[in-house]
């Protein structure tokens, strides 16, 4: 499902943010990325998602090898790729129905077959009495749920979320983590960076360890 | 097919929007550009309509070859008959006017009657008058004729009475490549001006283009409405370009027929016929989807 085989990432000539990082993922898995800020984990999660390119090494996502992936075949991978990103990227130019509208009309899927899919990943992350109001009324908690909706919505076989939790109180955390979880228990490999520990302990079934130059599965199934 | 379909009716209902919730701006481009395309069509109009009036008098040229003062009686004839001989297949008709019937139809116009009276004797030459065939190249035959005429013995003067004609059509030669470049630099004013257009919608955009690409738009999704913008705008201004034109044309007209009424003349200013302002009103809009997809390419690298 997602496989690392020897990445490095670098900006410029600088130095390695990620070095030699070899891992696998399997369909259906829930795996938390742990690590302190800068140690890399967001830019984990862009390389999976194919929004930033490896240095070195090759990446395979949904059978596919990103660096052998034309520029036109890329957003079709994006499809299959939920993203949440840290900052949620609302649109607040329209209603949150809206907001979740985009990926299907990216697609081109009929209109009513499109707001009834939508009005159900609404649903699933329980906002469906929201719909119409503005990204900019809802509370931090609703706009995480409403980007997980807008990130699910296409039904991708990968979720991956940038630390979805931070900023949030303990409880909106749990109702976060628990839509995740629901996710991932219909088959859907989810991926979360993230350094709240305690949340980790309670949610995670493996656990990525990024520290500045270096990468541990705490699980011991990744060999270097 | 369906798909695509779907999303181009997407992307026309995101650039209505996009209009609608600008109104004013897009007003303004819109009438920037409609004035400049009313130019050119003004400039169209007036040829258009100006070229059979020079067509229509340049099919029937007269060269009129004037005999010296001192020439014998009966050589106008001579000179009639040999360009009927040597020339018969480029003329029409040629015929002689002696200097005594060219006198008597002088004298019967009261305006020269008073004049030719001081006059001790007849002071106009015998002539022959030769009216050409028409053709293609008849400004360039009627030019070879008189040259070769004038070097005859016995004549003084070969008048070309197209010639005001020939420089009518050079006016004209000038003035269609003079319309052909204001109608390039209404071009260009048509492609900057969609070109800032789409390039600031882009910026205002930017969110919601990093997004759709985000959940995996291609960049034909995110061209799409931008092109339709840049083509809508123009084609829209096309429309009121035409319309801007034809209100023009009612003062220009109403100031036309009086000056055609001295002359006795009934002439008038019109548009260029519909099937080409519709290939005019296509021609600009293709234009405008054109800069608008130059900018976008340019203008959302992020």
């Amino acid at each position: 499902m997602i496989e690392f085989k020897h990445v490095f990432k670098s900006y410029g000539r600088g130095r390695n943010i990620l070095s030699d990082i070899t891992f696998r993922v399997t369909a259906g898995e829930f795996v938390f990325v742990a690590g302190p800020s800068g140690a890399g984990k967001s830019t984990l999660l862009k390389m999976i998602g194919g929004l930033e390119p490896p240095s070195r090494g090759s990446i395979e996502v949904n059978g596919q090898r990103l660096d052998e992936l034309s520029a036109r075949a890329r957003p079709y991978l994006r499809r299959a790729v939920g993203v949440i990103l840290q900052d949620t990227h609302l649109l607040y130019d329209r209603s949150a129905i809206n907001n979740v509208l985009l990926p299907l009309a990216v697609t081109g899927l009929a209109p009513e077959l499109a707001r009834a899919r939508a009005r159900a990943a609404l649903e699933k992350v329980g906002l469906s009495s929201k719909e119409d109001m503005n990204p900019i009324e809802l509370s931090g908690g609703e706009q995480q749920r409403l980007a997980i909706a807008r990130a699910i919505v296409n039904r991708p076989a990968i979720l991956i979320a940038d630390e979805p939790t931070a900023n949030l109180d303990r409880d909106t955390a749990h109702r976060i983590m628990s839509v995740f979880r629901d996710f991932n228990r219909v088959g859907v490999t989810t991926l979360i960076a993230s350094h709240d520990e305690a949340l980790m302990a309670e949610y995670a079934s493996r656990t990525f360890r990024i520290d500045p130059g270096k990468f541990t599965d705490l699980s011991g199934r990744s060999k270097p | 097919m369906k798909t695509l379909l779907r999303q181009h009716r997407y992307a026309l209902a995101v650039t209505m929007k996009r209009l609608v919730s600008q109104p004013f701006s897009s007003l303004a481009n819109l009438l920037v550009i409609a004035l400049a395309l009313s130019l050119p069509l003004l400039g169209a109009s007036l040829l258009i309509s100006v070229q059979p009036v020079a067509r229509e008098l340049s099919v029937t040229p007269e060269l009129t070859v004037f005999l010296k003062m001192d020439a014998a009686s009966g050589q106008a004839e001579q000179i009639a008959t040999k360009i009927r001989k040597e020339h018969g297949e480029q003329t029409s008709s040629v015929r002689v006017m002696t200097k005594d019937a060219a006198l008597k139809e002088l004298r019967a116009n009261p305006a020269w009657e008073q004049a030719l009276k001081v006059l001790p004797g007849n002071p106009l030459p015998d002539a022959v008058i030769v009216t050409l065939k028409p053709g293609e190249d008849l400004a360039l035959r009627a030019d070879k004729l008189a040259k070769d005429w004038r070097t005859w013995s016995g004549v003084e003067l070969v008048q070309l009475d197209s010639a005001w004609v020939q420089r009518l059509e050079a006016l004209l030669r000038f003035a269609r490549i003079g319309l052909l470049l204001l109608a390039l630099s209404v071009a260009l004013v048509v492609l900057a001006t969609v070109f800032n257009t789409v390039r600031m919608q882009a910026l205002s955009q930017r969110e919601e283009i990093g997004v759709a690409r985000l959940v995996g738009a291609t960049e034909s999704f995110v061209r799409r409405p931008f092109l339709y913008l840049g083509a809508i705008t123009c084609s829209l201004a096309a429309v009121v370009g035409i319309g801007v034109a034809r209100l023009a044309l009612i003062p220009l007209n109403n100031a036309l027929s009086s000056l055609a009424r001295s002359y006795d003349a009934d002439f008038a200013l019109s548009l260029p016929p519909v099937a080409m302002l519709v290939i005019a009103v296509v021609a600009v809009a293709a234009l405008g989807a054109l800069s608008a997809r130059w900018s976008v390419q340019r203008n959302t690298r992020f």
